[in-house]
């Protein structure tokens, strides 16, 4: 009984996720990318799984969820490098993330919805939103500058 | 001595070469499919080479010169664009970039294929089936949205001149449509809006002229209200009236967006159930369950109490969806009020009849006991002589009227008199001598406080054929004056009244009567037994030495005769 509930409760959820110009996630040599969608294209299948231990996290900010890629199986990391945080992937499972009392707050996102579109904020560095460039293909950053060269605003599209 | 340097150069020459080969590591290559006669471009970046001082070069394989740098060759390398102005067929092939720096060297390539593509030609059908080059597109049923025309191009490339096509005619500005920018509006989407879209631009590179086409597939899709915060529709920050000590589930009803990422949960005091009541598991969350409708989800998720306990009552135990909350809190249930009122009536009509059971049964007693007890408040100075009138029938035979004699003229002043202190007048003892009968009621009578009647069964006819005038005389004058009360004795059981005189009758209906038991013993000379208490009961409240009497007349030897 409390496995079943245990694996119901911690189902992530998989998003295909794209900008608003129809351009998706993909995974370009274990770097996260953005690229205008076509016939061929591979999206990527993002996992999500909200943080269940809310004390000290920061209200009205919007949902804290882990982030996570589905297969190679590894969790979106935010990390300094240098003066500016950077957005990489990690090896892992998010699952684990979600049962441990500690957040990894690394690897937490503050997702606000507005209408369909969604942004999503590094929890470790608050203020610094996961973005991609206005053209082409560009890989995942993390940005401060909202409305300005970079995109913030995304869809999700659920997997089954 | 020539052959050491000899020897350095050539291993100077080698080494760098070597280097340079090995140690480019391969990236990601890409695939591109793409129709010929328009400008190509591709922007060779790789994301953890920063912008510093690079080497970079592109060039196809298997060749190993480079791409020329000449801006007015057709393929021609601009900065970190490879450029192909126009696309040609024989241009399939594959191109690789390598970006050197003082660390590292990185190999990215891009894999082309060029194919041949008839656009909006009726006479070349099968042309268009291709696909591969589509840009795929989505728009949002019922709302409004937009698409976009990709053109992303060095900066050598001028592009102006963006026009759309839906199908092959040219989409015009209107109330559906509004072109702006590299993006085409669309308002109020509905299916008919899918379909095969293109968008076309003017190019100018150093003065010549090309045109860029994308062609891109539109979905419609329907899409929730979006983003909409759970509706959480029990419970409604109520309260719930429970047991000490009962087993107690109650559900958390939630309804969201298909499309949501929000988690279900109860907590207390800002904790996962699960977690605040880990040690023993007394109270847990139960599975989360739902229920797919058309455009959005039911779900459940409960909340088990196994045993209520006194910590459970007065503070909230919340249930969550994403920033929606709403709770419940524990309480006692109240008292039935009805349960109460009954029982609290009850006990009032069974106390209540007790009292009056105990005050029928006990009552000559507790009068008794008060007149003795507080008997300076009672027995108010009237100037009445006498306490009693003691009216009694006579008989001719001597049997009969011995013992009313006895009774009257021995046992009545013996109890009354001697024990109790009562002061009677008793006819046929105490009138004065040459009294007329009629004078002597009513004077006395006016002295005394209670008028006292024995009668017996055969008391009417005696009554009528010698004392007629006499009791009826008396029993006026009772009856007229000041309400006085009369007491009744029956010396026998008097079992029809109808043939006494109508006065006694009354007074039988209205005051009852003392049943006098015939006992003649020393034992019925006592104050205390049955009898002779009823009659204390009836008779007024006794005066005591301290009222001085008015008039002395006691008791006057009675004259013969």
């Amino acid at each position: 009984m409390n496995k079943d509930k245990e694996l119901s409760a911690a189902t992530p959820w998989f998003r295909h996720i794209q900008d608003l110009s129809s351009r998706v996630w993909v995974l370009q040599d274990n770097i996260l990318t953005a690229v205008p969608r076509k016939e061929q294209t591979v999206p990527v299948t993002i996992t999500l799984l909200p943080c269940q231990y809310l004390d000290t996290l920061e209200k009205n900010k919007g949902d804290p969820m882990y982030l996570g890629v589905k297969k190679p199986q590894s969790c979106l990391s935010c990390t300094k490098n240098g003066e500016q945080p950077v957005l990489q992937l990690r090896e892992g499972n998010i699952l684990d993330m979600y049962h441990q009392k500690e957040r990894v707050k690394a690897s937490l996102f503050y997702h606000k919805k507005s209408g369909t579109t969604s942004t999503f904020e590094s929890a470790a560095f608050p203020g610094w939103f996961i973005a991609v460039c206005s053209k082409g293909s560009c890989p995942l950053v993390l940005t401060q500058e909202l409305g300005k060269t970079f995109i913030t605003d995304f869809e999700m599209t659920v997997v089954h | 001595m020539g052959m050491p340097p000899l020897l350095f150069c050539w291993v100077s020459f080698v080494l760098p070469l070597f280097v340079a080969a090995g140690n480019c590591t391969d990236v990601y290559m890409h695939h591109e499919m793409i129709s010929e006669g328009q400008p190509f471009p591709f922007n060779c970046t790789y994301p953890p080479v920063t912008n510093g001082a690079v080497n970079l070069t592109w060039h196809r394989t298997p060749s190993k010169s480079p791409i020329s740098i000449n801006r007015h060759v057709r393929i021609h390398q601009d900065q970190s664009w490879i450029l192909f102005l126009p696309l040609a067929l024989e241009d399939s092939g594959i191109y690789q970039c390598v970006i050197k720096d003082a660390h590292s060297c990185y190999r990215i390539a891009i894999n082309l294929t060029v194919f041949r593509k008839h656009w909006c030609d009726s006479s070349n059908e099968e042309s268009s089936i291709n696909s591969s080059d589509e840009y795929q597109q989505w728009l949002p049923i019922g709302k409004s949205g937009s698409l976009t025309c990709h053109l992303y191009f060095p900066e050598s490339c001028v592009l102006d001149s963006i026009k759309w096509y839906k199908g092959c005619e040219e989409i015009k500005v209107s109330k559906k449509f509004c072109p702006t920018g590299t993006k085409l509006l669309v308002n109020n989407i509905d299916v008919e809006d899918s379909g095969s879209y293109a968008c076309s631009a003017r190019l100018t590179h150093l003065g010549r002229i090309f045109t860029v086409r994308n062609y891109i597939a539109v979905n419609t899709k329907e899409v929730g209200s979006g983003g909409r915060i759970p509706n959480i529709t029990y419970p409604k920050n109520n309260s719930i009236e429970v047991q000490l000590g009962s087993t107690l589930i109650v559900d958390c009803n939630i309804t969201d967006t298909k499309e949501n990422t929000n988690l279900r949960c109860w907590r207390v005091n800002n904790t996962l159930v699960d977690d605040y009541y880990n040690d023993f598991k007394r109270i847990q969350e139960g599975i989360e369950t739902n229920l797919s409708l058309r455009n959005h989800i039911l779900y459940t998720v409960n909340i088990t109490f196994l045993e209520v306990k006194m910590e459970d009552y007065g503070h909230p135990f919340t249930c969550h969806a994403a920033v929606s909350a709403a709770y419940i809190i524990l309480k006692r249930p109240a008292p039935d009020f009805r349960a109460y009122l009954i029982g609290g009536l009850m006990a009032f009509l069974l106390l209540a009849v007790s009292i009056l059971y105990i005050y029928n049964t006990f009552k000559v007693d507790i009068v008794l006991w008060y007149r003795s007890t507080f008997h300076t408040a009672q027995a108010p100075d009237d100037e009445k002589l006498y306490d009693a009138y003691v009216l009694y029938p006579k008989y001719p035979r001597e049997s009969q009227g011995h013992d009313v004699d006895t009774l009257v003229l021995k046992i009545l002043p013996e109890v009354l008199e001697k024990q109790c202190g009562y002061k009677l007048f008793i006819f046929g003892r105490d009138e004065f001598p040459g009294q007329a009968v009629a004078s002597v009621i009513d004077e006395n009578i006016k002295l005394c406080r209670r008028l006292m009647v024995l009668v017996a069964p055969e008391t009417s006819s005696f009554s009528f054929l010698k004392n007629l005038t006499e009791e009826q005389i008396a029993v006026y004058n009772a009856l007229v004056q000041d309400g006085m009360k009369v007491i009744l004795i029956e010396l026998e059981r008097v079992k029809d009244y109808s043939t006494m005189p109508e006065s006694i009758q009354y007074i039988r209906q209205k005051h009852g009567a003392i049943q006098w038991d015939g006992d003649f013993t020393e034992q019925a000379q006592c104050a205390k037994t049955k009898f002779w208490k009823k009659v204390r009961y009836h008779m007024p409240p006794r005066r005591y030495p301290a009222s001085p009497p008015v008039q002395l007349l006691g008791h006057t030897p009675r004259i013969p005769g």
